[in-house]
């Protein structure tokens, strides 16, 4: 899927959101389909809950951020840590590809589903020919 | 003929820091990760994150697992081992994949009650509790001093 992601050539990941500065970040394991009149965009942001959840559509880039939800209780003490406390953030760019009013997101158990049709300038017409 | 002393390589001349081809394996790292970094955030990785916590009464894992059915979840303390074992299930083009996932967490077996241990799953993360012995929990005894 990632290999797809990379085809899907409207669609570059930036690494760093321009002009913006929101301190450390990770960048979430996401993947990019195209599925019928758009896109697909699951992200999986485990410990988000959808207060913490921001997705910003805007002309050129479409950006997520997540702030877990849990805080680790103050009579817990950790003996082993993989993961990671940092906020989540992915910054798509993108040609206007995308119809920004119509775009849909469903979070559930820590994976962000966000549907993203496409601009009907994009889409292939039909030409009648009289 | 030149007659050099061998030297035998420490522990300190082989840290990277003091490698002299330190620069350039930061540079071929740095190349490696631009190029191939792409792919670690890639869905479906079949290692997940495990945390392991403690308070006076128990231990908790928590466990990163998002998009995961709760009936696809599957916890076991076998041997002093917490097995975690999950399926995500995924519809693509109309046809279901199946991506499993597990590890295994060495748990302090002879500390846990083994028969109330309890899981939880919310926001794509599992947490496992169990709960500490009695013998295991730290003692407090008060001395009278007479």
């Amino acid at each position: 899927m990632s290999l797809l992601t990379h085809l899907v050539p409207a669609f570059a990941h930036s690494k760093t959101s321009a002009g913006r500065e929101t301190g450390p970040s990770v960048t979430p394991a996401y993947g990019l389909t195209e599925i019928e009149d758009g896109y697909e965009l699951i992200v999986h942001l485990p410990g988000v809950s959808r207060d913490g959840l921001e997705l910003t559509a805007e002309d050129g880039a479409i950006t997520v951020t997540g702030r877990r939800a849990w805080k680790q209780p103050e009579d817990w003490t950790a003996i082993y840590r993989e993961a990671n406390d940092t906020p989540y953030e992915l910054v798509l760019n993108h040609d206007n590809i995308v119809d920004l009013d119509k775009v849909e997101a469903v979070l559930r158990d820590g994976v962000l589903r966000v549907t993203l049709p496409k601009a009907e300038a994009v889409k292939p017409r039909k030409i009648s020919i009289n | 003929m030149r007659i050099v002393r061998y030297n035998h390589p420490s522990s300190r001349s082989l840290a990277p820091m003091r490698s002299p081809w330190s620069g350039l394996e930061t540079e071929m790292d740095r190349l490696f990760e631009a190029s191939l970094g792409e792919f670690s955030g890639a869905l479906n990785v079949s290692r997940f994150p495990v945390d392991l916590y403690e308070d006076k009464d128990n231990t908790y894992v928590r466990a990163e697992l998002p998009g995961i059915d709760r009936s696809d979840l599957n916890v076991e303390l076998v041997d002093g081992y917490l097995n975690i074992r999950a399926t995500r299930k995924t519809r693509e083009d109309g046809r279901e994949e199946a991506f499993a996932l597990s590890r295994s967490v060495s748990v302090p077996d002879a500390e846990v009650q083994t028969d109330k241990i309890s899981a939880t799953y919310e926001n794509g993360i599992l947490t496992v509790t169990l709960p500490k012995r009695e013998e295991a929990k730290p003692r407090k005894v008060s001395v009278s001093v007479s």
